[in-house]
């Protein structure tokens, strides 16, 4: 056996033995790509699986939304409706609630006017009571005032009997007088003439008639409350307390109103009303002196 | 090459077994590395020279 051949020998051995080692280093060491594979194909089917389930929770979540989207619009709708009559609701409420407010205002005025009315009515009250009460003792007065003359006229009255007595006396002594002087003169052809008084009999005195003229004043009625009315003018154009206007609508006469004492004003006045004939005043009606 | 030829031409060597043996180890290695590829192919992939 040569050496070549040996050296040959020795080599193939050497390399045999490396190139084994290093195949079964790779091949122990090497992954099972069949595993891997069928690893990997389960992976790609469940995700394929997962993939279906899910495009058709997608569907199903669309198709949901879809209702939901429906129903939601639905609501949508609905509620803007609710919203629209809301409004309108509202807006019925804010125009009782400016009713209201104004109602309360217009109230408020009226108690106004009615308290100081009121308090005007007190004072003129007070004041008629304490007129009452001179014209009570001016009554009294007036009371003593008749008893006296009563029976100064009890008097008088007496001393007229008296003198009628005597006046009768001396007509009847007149008479036989006048009797026995006719008697007398119709012997001679002569009859008594009538006697005349030298003064003449005075008459009763009269007053004299005040010269009169119209006052004719215009106005017009500017509230009524109850009994009371308040007209557009005042003492400017010449109203005094206690003068009387008659109110009239058109040609239809109304009633009466009386200036009451302490109700004029400048540019105003406040009288109650009488003679009542079923229709009430009210404001804008005329008042007028002079029909 | 017998020992006749050996005895008239060139010196005469003892015969060695030693690559002998050196070659059947190596045969035997590469023989049972063969049979662990193999073996390992058909675990793995049921199959020796096929695709799997």
């Amino acid at each position: 056996m040569s050496t070549l051949t040996k050296v040959l020998i020795v080599l193939l051995s050497v390399f045999s033995l490396f190139l084994c080692g290093v195949v079964v280093t790779y091949v122990a060491n090497a992954e099972n790509y069949k595993d891997l594979y069928d690893r990997q194909r389960r992976d790609i089917q469940t995700a394929r699986n997962n993939q279906d389930d899910a495009e058709n929770a997608l569907a199903e979540c669309k198709e949901a939304a879809e209702k939901t989207q429906q129903t939601l619009e639905q609501q949508i709708s609905d509620m803007t409706i609710n919203v629209s009559n809301l409004q309108a609701q509202l807006e019925d409420l804010k125009r009782q609630n400016d009713q209201l407010v104004q109602r309360v205002a217009t109230s408020a005025a009226t108690v106004t006017m009615t308290s100081e009315t009121q308090k005007t009515v007190l004072e003129q009250a007070q004041a008629a009571q304490a007129r009452v009460r001179d014209l009570e003792d001016e009554q009294t007065r007036l009371e003593s005032d008749l008893k006296e003359t009563n029976r100064l006229l009890l008097e008088k009255i007496a001393i007229i009997e008296d003198l009628q007595t005597k006046n009768k006396q001396l007509a009847q002594a007149n008479q036989e007088l006048e009797t026995g002087v006719n008697q007398y003169l119709q012997q001679r052809g002569q009859v008594a003439a009538v006697p005349r008084p030298v003064t003449p009999t005075p008459g009763i005195a009269l007053p004299a008639t005040p010269p009169t003229r119209q006052i004719d004043l215009n106005g017009r009625i500017v509230r009524v409350d109850n009994q009371l009315a308040e007209i557009s003018i005042g003492s400017a154009a010449g109203v005094r307390p206690n003068m009387t206007f008659h109110v009239t609508r058109g040609a239809q006469f109304i009633c009466n109103l009386e200036i009451l004492d302490g109700g004029v004003d400048t540019d105003s006045a406040v009288g109650v009303l009488k003679l009542v004939q079923g229709t009430e005043p009210r404001p804008g009606d005329t008042v007028k002196t002079n029909l | 090459m017998s020992a006749m030829s050996q005895s008239r031409g060139t010196k005469v060597a003892v015969p060695s077994n030693l690559y002998t043996a050196v070659l059947a180890v190596a045969f035997a290695v590469v023989l049972a590395t063969a049979s662990f590829v193999a073996f390992m192919c058909f675990t793995r992939y049921e199959t020796i020279f096929g695709m799997p």
